[in-house]
Parts: structure tokens; sequence; C-alpha cells
């Protein structure tokens, strides 16, 4: 029988970039009606099994208050620790069950933490935020439909996902975390509020996936040398004085001129060294790793990262094979 | 904006002040040595020194119920906060108003408040006299998960927005309004969610990683002071002592007790700033002595004070 995941975020959309940038504020009463559409574009396909992370807020929960879904629905089940380590739990017990698709509802740090756990099974990111380069601003509807044609198999992989490629950190030799967009190296002792805003205290940029018409510091790639996420090429640059100038869209209502001393293309295996140490490793627009005096740290590019579901591709390929057409 | 490892360690020796001011406020509350209530800060020390290392000594807070970690980090007298406590006469409000009224209009402190959800429209008010007289100060509101659900918060934060008014609202979310926990208090489970109800920024940050509310802080702070009008800052955060000294806390289980305090404030940014070689060993022994000899003084001062005369019952309020 069809599994489909969901996992949606209560705390996404809501750091510091709603002050420091003009970041929208996604209240969790919007993902509880994004998560209504998901699941009535789930059933409407077929989806017999639905699997959800449970959430402090109950976003699932709450979103079936209003409305029938013939499918059998429920939780994942682990005790919740209100942090990223629940993404990642809820998507490793999915993917246990033989979850076929992965439905996310949150941005670049939700996905992150999604994929630690997820293997395999493909993921149809839906943005909840401003600030948002993996996932994209897709109707629910739609992305319900779409997760459920993949699910129900009416629709073929290799014409609706792509296989992303990732970065992995290496500290000491050992490979710790993972970005799916971008490492930023800033010069900087703490996590603190976690975003990064202080363009002065950015040295070094690895980007995986960067385009002419993202947001954030990926964009500063996308104006140099696009990069798709499928693509088997990193970017590395190195930010400093004295560079070439690039106007870039850092943030949400934020544009800034930095200045690029150097840019290195990465191909698959290339690993790259972190210029400064000690200082503070940005995952997907995150402050999460600290990197301690005496440490040796390299960004990798590695292929095996998540199969990321094409709404666009997958509801093109249903138009073609006349999955809907009934 | 970055810290300089001087601003570093003061915050450091902030958070521990208060820590180890209010497990001796512990210690004299259960000798029976302190009349009425005390409300303890422990565990969100983060929140107020993060928040008040932004700012100038003429600035304006209001407190709440749980003030003690406000006042000490707006600068406050611990000898003037300990006689207080005591119902000495020389306390800061001659020993009649014991922990929840302690003020220090010299320091900007707009007082500490038994009402919950009483600090905002003070807030508010402070800031449209700052606005009104032309001054660039900023007033600084703390406030509870419980006062978040008061209607005089949502009074003073509408009129806030409708006049632009240089105040940061500073929600301390430690999950219990007493005893009511917030997910069974409140529909939304971020009182930040409610910021856009306002027209005003809304975030959410960790209250228990002190540089993290520092930079929040921050932010807030420069754009109410460059009249671009008030914030909200969430800061989620838990008291390690009940809601007030002595009790039994049987509406919360010893698991998410464990959960919070392996994310101690306190010992967190002590060991992140060891780890950074901010900070040495001795450094902290050093911090430690001259705060346990200010204490000690403290109570000193405090215990050897007299109490008011009876007669002085009805001097100093409004209406006797």
């Amino acid at each position: 029988m069809s599994l489909v995941g969901i996992i949606a975020n209560p705390a996404s959309g809501k750091d510091i970039r709603r002050l420091v940038a003009f970041g929208s504020v996604f209240g969790n009463q919007e993902k509880v009606r994004i998560v209504r559409r998901v699941l009535l574009g789930l059933v409407a396909v077929g989806v017999e099994r639905i699997c959800y992370m449970p959430d402090y807020f109950g976003i699932v929960e709450r979103a079936l208050d209003h409305i029938k879904v013939p499918a059998t629905i429920f939780p994942a089940n682990f005790s919740l620790k209100g942090s990223q380590e629940d993404s990642v739990r809820a998507a490793r017990i999915m993917r246990e069950k033989g979850a076929t698709c992965i439905v996310t509802i949150g941005g670049d740090g939700t996905n992150r933490a999604v994929v630690k756990g997820s293997g395999a099974a493909p993921i149809l990111p839906i943005s909840t935020g401003t600030n948002n380069v993996f996932p994209s601003m897709v109707e629910g509807t739609i992305a319900g439909l779409a997760a459920g044609l993949i699910a129900m198999k009416r629709v073929p992989l290799d014409e609706s996902t792509f296989l992303s490629t990732k970065l992995e950190v290496l500290v000491n030799g050992n490979v710790v975390d993972l970005a799916l967009v971008d490492v930023v190296v800033c010069d900087d002792l703490f996590v603190g509020s976690r975003a990064v805003w202080d363009m002065d205290k950015v040295r070094q940029i690895f980007l995986n996936q960067a385009q002419p018409d993202s947001i954030g510091l990926s964009s500063i790639g996308g104006l140099i040398h696009p990069i798709n996420a499928e693509e088997p090429l990193s970017l590395c640059l190195e930010l400093g004085d004295g560079g070439r100038p690039v106007t870039a869209p850092v943030a949400p209502g934020i544009i800034k001129q930095v200045f690029i001393k150097g840019q290195r293309i990465m191909q698959m295996g290339d690993e790259i060294a972190v210029s400064v140490v000690p200082s503070i490793l940005a995952l997907d627009g995150e402050r999460e790793v600290e990197i301690r005096p005496g440490q040796q740290v390299a960004i990798r590019l590695e292929k095996d990262g998540p199969v990321v579901v094409d709404v666009k591709q997958t509801m093109t390929a249903a138009m073609k094979n006349g999955s809907l057409l009934r | 904006m970055s810290l300089t490892n001087e601003q570093m360690i003061g915050m450091y020796a902030n958070m521990k002040k208060i820590r180890m001011f209010e497990e001796q406020v512990a210690e004299l509350f259960a000798a029976g040595k302190i009349p009425g209530f005390v409300h303890l800060y422990v565990g969100e020390e983060a929140v107020a020194t993060g928040v008040c290392a932004n700012l100038r000594e003429d600035d304006y807070i209001t407190s709440t119920h749980r003030g003690h970690g406000h006042l000490i980090s707006k600068g406050g007298d611990i000898k003037l906060m300990m006689a207080e406590l005591l119902g000495k006469k020389t306390g800061y409000c001659k020993g009649k108003g014991g922990s929840m009224h302690i003020a220090d209009l010299d320091l900007g402190i707009l007082g500490a408040n038994g009402i919950v959800g009483g600090g905002p429209p003070l807030a508010s008010g402070a800031a449209l006299a700052s606005q009104y007289q032309g001054k660039d100060l900023v007033t600084v509101c703390f406030f509870g998960d419980g006062a978040a659900n008061q209607g005089t918060t949502h009074e003073a934060m509408n009129l806030a927005t409708c006049w632009k008014l240089p105040v940061v609202f500073v929600n301390e979310n430690n999950m219990y309004g007493i005893s009511s926990c917030t997910l069974n208090s409140m529909c939304v489970a971020d009182i930040a969610d409610r910021a856009a109800a306002y027209d005003m920024p809304g975030v959410v940050v960790d209250g228990n990683d002190v540089v993290a509310v520092y930079e929040a802080a921050s932010e807030a702070l420069r754009q109410a002071r460059e009249g671009e009008g008030p914030s909200l800052i969430e800061c989620k955060t838990y008291r390690h002592k009940g809601h007030f000294e002595g009790d039994p806390c049987v509406y919360r289980n010893e698991e998410e007790l464990q959960e919070w305090k392996a994310k101690d404030p306190v010992l967190r940014f002590e060991k992140k700033l060891l780890d950074m070689q901010v900070l040495a060993r001795e450094k902290i022994d050093e911090i430690k002595d001259s705060i346990e000899k200010d204490l000690a003084k403290a109570v000193s001062f405090a215990e050897e004070s007299p109490f008011p005369d009876p007669s002085e019952i009805i001097e100093d309020v409004y209406t006797p």
C-alpha cells in the first residue's frame, strides 16, 4: 500500500531574518492550511496511508479538523525534542516504513535535516518563507497531487525527479554534517541567532545550488556561475576587499555589494579547506558548526544527495500519460 | 556587530551574578528570612543579560514578578535589592514593597510588577514620553507567556505600532503561566506569530543562548532608537525553579526539567567561552569569588539593617 510522509516544521519561518531583513512571518496556522490542501491532493490520487511528524503545535492534527480524508493517517512514533532532530527522526521512520515520497513544509534548514534521515525516498519540498533555495513556493494542492502521483507510481521517477548533489563538512577527516544549498564560512565564534546577514563576517561560500534568481547568499554565485542542484559541480567563492564586485540579494529586501577575491569550480569528490579557523559554518542559511582552534576543516562535493520531486515535471508527466484524465 | 572579548566576559559575569544572587535568595527564603513570595529567575539569565547588554543607562525597562535578573542586568544594586527582599528600611522600597515592586528610576528601572501584564502599558507609556520629548531613548518591556494573553499586552502593542513607539517587547516564554502550560492556554505555539497582527517584526530566538538574544535585541533596539518602531522578540526559555519558591511543580515532569537543565544558559556560555579560549578557568574563579564577596556584603547589609517602623506604614503610598 502506498505511503506518503509529511514533515511540517512548526519552527520554520520565524527566525531573526524577520528583524534583520524583510522576511515574512510564516505562522503555523498557514502551515495547517497548506497541509490540509496537501492531504486533499494526496487522497485525490488514491494515496492510502500517510505518516506525519508529530509536533508541539499539532499542524497535521489541526489540518484534519475540517476535512475528511479517506486514508489511514498516523504519526511517526518518537519522543519529540523540539529541535531539528525531530525532522531527522521522523524522516528515518518514514523511510523505514517504506514511504515512497516525503512532503516537507519548511525552509532550507528543515530539508537539510530531513535528508539526514530520508535515504532514497523522494522529497517534495514546499517553501515556508522568503529566504529559501532548496524548497519551492508551490501550492499545497498541487504538491499533494504530485506527491501522490509519485507515491502511487503513476508517473515515472526519471521524468519527475532529479538527484541532487550535496556538500559534506569534514572536520579532522570525518564527515560531521552536510548542506544542500551552501556552506558559508563566517569569521565568528557563535551560532547565536543562527542566520547570516553581516556580510563583513563572510569569508568563503561553497555553493551546491546557485541561480541568478535565487535569494540569499547563493544568489552571489548565481550571478557569477549558475549551478543546478543536480549538476556534478559546486562553486567555491573567496570574499574580501579588493575583489570583483557583485551586487546580490543576500536576504529578503537586502541587496548588497560584495567582493569576490577568488572563485573555483569543484568537481565531484573535490575537497577545499576552510580558510578561517576558528570560525562558524552556516549550513543552508543557519550558523550550525563551530570550528574550534586547531581543527582541520574541509568541504567536499559528493553525489547521493536527496531525490527531489520537480512538481512541474511531475504534473507534465501526468499530463502526458493521462494519469488525471479519468 | 561583533562582540568583543570584554563584552562576552561581561555578559558571562552578569549571568553568573544573577544565578548566584538567586541561589542566595533561595537559601534565605528557606531559612525564613524573606517575607512574602519570591519568583526566581534561575534558568532564564541569558534573556535579561543579552537584552540589557545593548541598553544605555538612561534607557528604560519594565519588569515582571520574576524581575531580579532584569534589575541586576540594568545595573540594580544588589545590596538594596537584598535589603528590600528582607523587608528592611534600607531597601529599594524602604522594605515595604518586596521582590515584586523594586524600582530604580535613576537607572531607568520602571519597576518589577506583581500584576501579570502590568508592564506593557507602562513600557509603551514610557516610550511615548521619550518620543514626545524628542529623546533617543528606548524602552524594553520584559513580559512572560502568561502576560502575553492579557488584554493590557494587546493594547500596549497595538498603540506602540500605531505610534511607532521606541519600545521592544521581550517575551520570556518559559512555557508555564504559574501552572498552566502554554500548549493549553494559547492557540498559537509561538507568541512571535502574534506580531504580524500588530504589523511589527516578530522573531523567535533561543532564550538560553545569550548571544542569540544579544543579536536579536541589538537589531530590534537599533530600529526602535532610529524611529523605525517596535518589535517583538520571543525568547524560548525555562525556569529551573517553581513558579515561586516552595512550588511543588506537580504540573511538569522531571524529564522535561532535566532536558532544560542540560541547556543551562550559564554553563552553556561558560563552556563555549572556554572552548573558544575567550575565558580561562582562573578568570571564572576570579569572577565567582568577586560575586561571592559582593553577595556576602549585600546579605550582611540587609541583615544588619533595621525594619521600617510601623509608624511609616502609610507613608510613600498614593492613597493612604
